[in-house]
């Protein structure tokens, strides 16, 4: 046999040579001169851009997990939920627009009320004046106030219609897939990626069209006060462009690796504080409160770069902003001696170049958010992009002998992990699958409950392959039972109908009472409707496997798969489960991957599983007999 | 002057930094008082930024009118470029301020979210397994993931409220110059409007928790979906499911919906407010210029203070909002960070040997030092609960208190549910203190555990529950926490658990990633690892519980084996009923209601005990002999 570690000592690192968390080059230098401190910084932006952009390649490209979608499926899904919502983004746009419309007014009719004051008379008079201006400006609290409600109608309609969405993708996942991957980056998925899309559609879409809508708005508003006061203001606004454009470009790749900074440190405190006793044991909290700080040292780092960024842009918003107001007062008295322009006009046009710098600031940060939930859909679409891995046939299985023939299977191409496995299994059969780990056990397990498809030969039940069965029927023949059972957060009743989901009450008690579960239940405060699951009701142990038993009472398969069955049964609460058990394996077929050798020897058949092949199939006696693997096995075992 | 992350050494006392000071938990209120305390300077030099960044705004009315007055409406040249200088100048010293705010805002909003999240951490490395007896890990996550953030907020909205405060009382005072009957409004009117529009605030702020709790809620079904996903996927429910998560998306809509709406409501109000206001400013402005009190210029000065005073009315709504849930954010942290180790250091502690012999009064179990003795006990929580005496580890035994505020009581419901949890927590608190106090019943070497340093017990006593994890990191990291192994010791680790084919399944071997909690790795996979890392500590004592429950036959045989001739010569207790393990014992102890009832060797309490006999065979007929009978 060849030695597993025969690459330790290349693999192996001296930990002394790690690299410190932080590279050198991010450290400010000590006391140098304002010059060369100006460029360390610059030199220090850099390094962190890299980083920034190493982060969201890698985002953009897992090792691992599920897909990832393009930006071009998240438009299309955009534009679908915008296309049909059309008479309500209408109204968004129209009120909104409206809302700001009549904001735009106020300065204007302020400026007449300056002209009117200045010249004595001419338009309006004063008091009349006043009260339109008061008219104008309940008109726009009313309009902002409705306004703004339809954008919460609209942003929370279309919040919850995306991630219900996302859900239903989830649960239509191919079996195989499920089975195969991680679920620790969906988690992460349909929380951190449903919060940070739920921003953006919430508040940032809503923002950013009624801030655009204001922007676009006061320009004109602007020009139609006066030309000659507002080319000159918007083009000192004009000045930003190059700054904000910079600012979009990398202001999104940079949240993004702020957020994943975020991540990191939740994860590194979830661990420690769930793996408390094993850090204290270990006597490892130093070292956790050191890898504490180092994911906020990593992330203080990331948090420095989108400073550096906000900075720049500000310096040169500052800028283009504020020097309006100078250049309006100059354009504005050489224009007013000219006769150009009036003076309401001038008071008009610094107001608006006042007002203007809010919606366009918040125009950006809008559009930042925009691009930062943007990324997390294209996570969540990836979910979508999963091939499904069966098109269900409509041929029944015609009876229950599950017959398997030339079973081949790969996970990775190349690398087979059964070299043609064939098994036929007699109704009501026990049969029992042993075997060191590694040896296909499982993988064979997973084949002949249809799970995955076999790279060549067939698995079939009544004559029907088992992954052209329709899953709602191939759950009513054969079921995988792995080691978990999980309780859902829902009442008794759901957490139990699962494979026939139109189960009455009277099955739900039958199979309760089959796995002796129905007298605890009743006494629960409301029966079968009592919730259940994380953070409501707590199961014990046992509770929780005896649900988990009367789902497949209820799904009534005729073949049951058991894989580590064992870990299903705490230890500790087999005793109470023991008759469920027997209950629920009676008058079925059941193929037991087990892990306890001596444990075989009652059932029907022993199937021996070595390095993907079944060297030895018989009973028990007559694998003694035969004086194989298996009785050298047993031989070591009962000695 | 501090910067982020801040320098945060309470607590704890493991690593090497001199400490800082501890929070002020008496009240939310003193909690926040001394966050605000640690970063006085941080604060108040942001305030002045943002005086300063104000300028245009409060100066640049006045400095308008001016410029009307005296340069347009007089035609004076040098006036106006003087004024329109001077505006230049206010401008620039406001734009360059203005990016000195952003920064200083920025680190004093990250001390204080770093500083909770490093508070937290500690707490935890000083609390160690006490601490998830008295508080749900979600809570004391949620004060590092969001609470923390209220803190950041409320130094924001501080600094800003302080500069917002000066600058209006500037604006004030200018007004007033030019005249008193305006200045007076200003200065009575803002308030007045403020305080007519806060009454809003209080539904819209329980509407918002209740949004928030629908949305936590909402976010934990997808969890738990995603969790059952083999399960819906396996064996069905994906419509039940996908229903109740459609149901409750829908709910946590209308509490959106709701909450947005009371927002408008508010949005709609100031727009409202801050209008009249202006208005009238301005209409009371005209008219003083019509009697000749006011030059046009101070009324065009007028119109930009009636835009600018919707700022501060803005800024105190904030900081309204943002101090309740600072302080509600300051209670929940509070229930954590008040919490106190339940051991007392020995005033004269004595050292341990972990070569002697340990002995627990309570079972009248005893270790021979040196030797392999298994626990065997039909009643596999028995042998735990002995493993846990053994280290000192107080029982997991309780239900942890929340801080839960979700549940829609209000006032004095609240309140009084609040003093419930109080006291609940309390309760355990006081009990964990009575039982770690009091003599510990476990000796070694003739030391009573409470005797010794609690450390010193860790040291020598090495518990690998069943509990036991793996955090995230390489395979290096995993079998080496702490640096101390050379590559030989770490490559036996592995060998003795039988764990090379971890090593071999990961491309990069030592450098190869473990998810989180080992997740990617299989049931026998993980506690193979976590036995290679108990093993590689090599501590004077070491007990294992259940070590090799998910592993097949085979392997655990060769564990086993191998673990016997690693350990020989040192302390090692194992609680198992496998009799791969028994074959190895040196000696075997049978527990029956946690308490020894009969020692010696396997073979021999094989063939004349019937009750061990009981136990153990009926363990040879495990529970696969159950599915298979």
């Amino acid at each position: 046999m060849t030695d597993l570690l025969a690459t330790s000592p290349d693999t192996w690192r001296e930990r002394d040579l790690d690299p410190p968390v932080i590279p050198p080059e991010l450290l400010p230098p000590g006391k140098v001169s304002w010059r060369e401190r100006n460029a360390a910084f610059w030199q220090r932006h850099d390094v962190r851009r890299q980083r920034a952009e190493d982060v969201y390649a890698a985002s953009r490209n897992p090792e691992r997990g599920w897909p990832v979608s393009g930006n071009r499926a998240v438009l299309a899904f955009f534009r679908e939920l915008l296309v049909s919502r059309r008479g309500m983004f209408t109204a968004l746009v129209v009120l909104n627009a409206l809302a700001a419309a009549t904001g735009l007014l106020v300065p204007r009719l302020l400026g007449e009320l300056v002209n009117t004051t200045v010249d004595g008379g001419g338009g309006l008079p004063l008091d009349t004046l006043a009260l339109v201006i008061i008219g104008v400006v309940l008109a726009q609290a009313a309009l902002t106030f409705v306004a703004q409600r339809t954008s919460t109608y609209f942003g929370q309609d279309l919040l919850s219609t995306a991630r219900e969405y996302i859900v239903r993708t989830i649960l239509r996942l191919p079996l195989g897939a499920v089975e195969g991957a991680s679920t620790g980056d969906l988690v992460t998925r349909v929380t951190r990626d449903v919060g940070t899309m739920s921003r953006s559609v919430q508040y940032g879409l809503p923002m950013a069209i009624i801030s655009l809508l204001t922007v676009v708005l006061s320009v004109g508003a602007m020009l139609l006060n006066s030309v000659v006061l507002a080319v000159p203001a918007l083009l000192t606004f004009a000045t930003s462009a190059w700054a904000v454009r910079g600012y979009l470009r990398r202001a999104p790749k940079a949240y993004i690796t702020e957020g994943s900074t975020y991540s990191r440190i939740n994860t590194t405190l979830t661990e420690t504080v769930e793996g408390a006793r094993t850090v204290e044991a270990l006597g490892l909290s130093g070292v956790r409160v050191r890898a504490g700080n180092d994911d906020i040292e990593v992330s203080a780092q990331a948090e420095r770069y989108t400073m550096s960024l906000r900075n720049i842009l500000f310096v040169a918003l500052n800028f283009a902003f504020g020097t309006p107001r100078v250049v309006t007062l100059l354009v504005g008295a050489y224009a007013y001696h000219r006769g150009w322009v009036d003076l309401g006009q001038i008071t008009a046009a610094v107001l608006y170049v006042e007002a203007l710098s809010d919606p366009l600031d918040r125009l950006i940060s809008e559009v930042d958010r925009l691009q930062v939930g943007a990324a997390s859909t294209s996570r969540l679409l990836g979910i979508a992009e999963v091939k499904p891995d069966r098109s269900p046939g409509d041929r029944l299985p015609d009876g229950v002998e599950l017959v398997a023939e030339d079973l081949r299977f790969a996970y990775r191409p190349g690398h087979d992990v059964l070299h043609g496995v064939d098994l036929r299994l007699g109704v009501g059969e026990r049969l029992a699958i042993v075997g060191p780990s590694g040896s296909g056990k499982s993988t064979l397990g997973r084949l002949l409950s249809g799970i995955n498809r076999p790279r060549t030969g067939s698995a079939t039940i009544g004559g029907v392959e088992l992954v052209d069965l329709p899953l709602e029927v191939l759950r009513t023949e054969v079921a995988l039972v792995t080691q978990e059972h999980h309780v859902f957060i829902g009442s008794v009743r759901e957490n139990i109908v699962l494979a026939r989901e139109d189960s009455d009450d009277d099955a739900v008690r039958q199979a309760l009472s089959a796995v002796g579960s129905l007298l605890w239940v009743e006494r629960l405060p409301q029966g079968l409707d009592t919730i259940i699951g994380s953070g409501r009701y707590a199961l014990t142990p046992a509770q929780a496997q005896q649900v988990a038993l009367a789902r497949l009472i209820i799904a009534d398969p005729h073949t049951l798969v058991l894989d580590e069955a064992t870990s299903l049964i705490d230890p500790r609460t087999a005793r109470t489960l023991e008759g469920s058990m027997n209950n629920l394996l009676a008058g079925r077929t059941v193929v037991a991957i087990a892990h306890r050798l001596h444990t075989a020897h009652d059932a029907d058949r022993i199937a021996v599983v070595i390095e993907g092949r079944i060297v030895e199939l018989g009973s028990h006696d007559e694998l003694v007999e035969l004086d194989g693997e298996y009785a050298a096995l047993w031989r070591a075992w009962t000695s | 002057m501090q910067d982020f992350p801040p320098r945060i050494a309470t607590f704890f006392t493991g690593t090497d930094d001199a400490p800082t000071s501890d929070p002020d938990t008496r009240s939310p209120a003193a909690f926040l008082r001394w966050m605000l305390r640690q970063q006085t300077r941080v604060i108040v030099l942001s305030s002045l930024a943002c005086l300063l960044w104000l300028m245009p705004m409060t100066f640049g009315p006045y400095i308008f009118g001016r410029a009307v007055d005296e340069g347009i409406l007089q035609g004076s040249t040098p006036d106006l470029l003087m004024w329109s200088g001077v505006m230049l100048a206010v401008v620039l010293v406001g734009g360059t301020f203005g990016v000195v705010f952003h920064t200083l805002i920025v680190r004093s909003w990250l001390i204080s979210l770093y500083g909770t999240t490093q508070m937290v951490t500690r707490k935890i490395a000083q609390m160690g397994h006490v601490l998830p007896r008295r508080s749900p890990t979600g809570e004391v996550l949620s004060v590092s993931s969001s609470d923390s953030d209220e803190f950041g907020a409320l130094t924001e909205i501080l600094a800003r409220t302080a500069a917002q405060l000066v600058s209006y009382l500037t604006v004030a005072a200018i007004v007033l110059s030019m005249s008193w009957q305006l200045g007076v409004l200003v200065l009575v009117a803002a308030p007045v409007l403020l305080g007519a529009a806060l009454p809003l605030l209080r539904p819209l702020h329980r509407r918002q928790q209740v949004e928030r709790s629908r949305n936590s809620e909402l976010t934990s079904m997808a969890t738990d979906i995603v969790a059952g996903l083999r399960i819906l996927r396996g064996i069905g429910g994906e419509d039940t499911f996908g229903r109740n998560y459609a149901l409750q998306s829908q709910r946590a809509r209308l509490a959106g919906v709701s909450s947005g709406v009371w927002q408008a409501a508010v949005e709609g109000i100031g727009v409202l407010f801050a209008g009249i206001f202006m208005v009238s400013l301005v209409w009371l402005g005209t008219r003083q210029v019509n009697s000749g009190e006011l030059s046009v210029g101070e009324l065009v000065s007028f119109l930009g203070y009636g835009l600018f005073m919707v700022g501060p009315i803005r800024t105190s709504f904030e900081l309204a909002q943002k101090t309740t849930r600072a302080l509600v954010s300051a209670r929940k942290a509070i229930a954590i960070f008040e919490q106190r180790p339940p051991w007392r250091e020995p005033s004269d502690p004595q050292p341990l040997d972990g070569s002697a012999e340990i002995h627990d009064e309570l079972s009248g179990f005893t270790a021979r030092p040196g030797q392999l003795t298994v626990v065997v006990s039909a009643v596999p929580e028995k042998s735990a609960a002995l493993a846990d005496r053994l280290g000192r580890y107080l029982p997991p035994d309780t239900d942890p208190v929340g801080e839960e505020d979700g549940d829609g009581l209000k006032g004095r419901a609240a309140r009084r549910a609040r003093a419930d949890r109080e006291r609940r927590r309390a309760r355990i608190a006081a009990r964990d203190e009575e039982v770690a106090t009091r003599q510990w019943g476990v000796r070694l070497g003739g030391v009573d555990l409470s005797a010794a340093r609690l450390d010193d017990v860790r040291r020598q006593v090495l518990v690998s529950d069943t509990g036991s994890g793996l955090f995230a990191g390489t395979l290096q990291d995993a079998i080496d926490p702490h640096g101390r192994l050379t590559r030989e010791e770490a490559e036996a680790a592995l060998r003795v658990a039988n764990a090379e084919d971890v090593y071999d399944a990961l491309p990069e071997g030592w450098q190869g990633q473990l998810d989180e909690r080992g997740r990617g790795l299989s049931g026998g996979q993980r506690q193979r690892v976590v036995l290679a890392r108990a093993l590689a500590a090599d501590a004077p004592i070491l007990v294992l519980v259940e070590p090799t429950s998910a592993v097949d036959a085979h392997t655990e045989a060769r564990i086993a084996e191998r673990v016997t001739t690693l350990r020989h010569g040192r302390t090692t207790v194992v609680c198992t009923v496998s009799p791969l393990w028994l074959h190895h014992a040196d000696r075997v102890v049978l527990l029956e209601d946690g308490q020894v009832v009969a020692d010696g060797e396997h073979a021999t309490l094989l063939a004349h005990d019937p009750v061990y006999r009981g136990v153990v065979v009926r363990s040879l007929d495990d529970v696969d002999e159950v599915l298979l009978r």
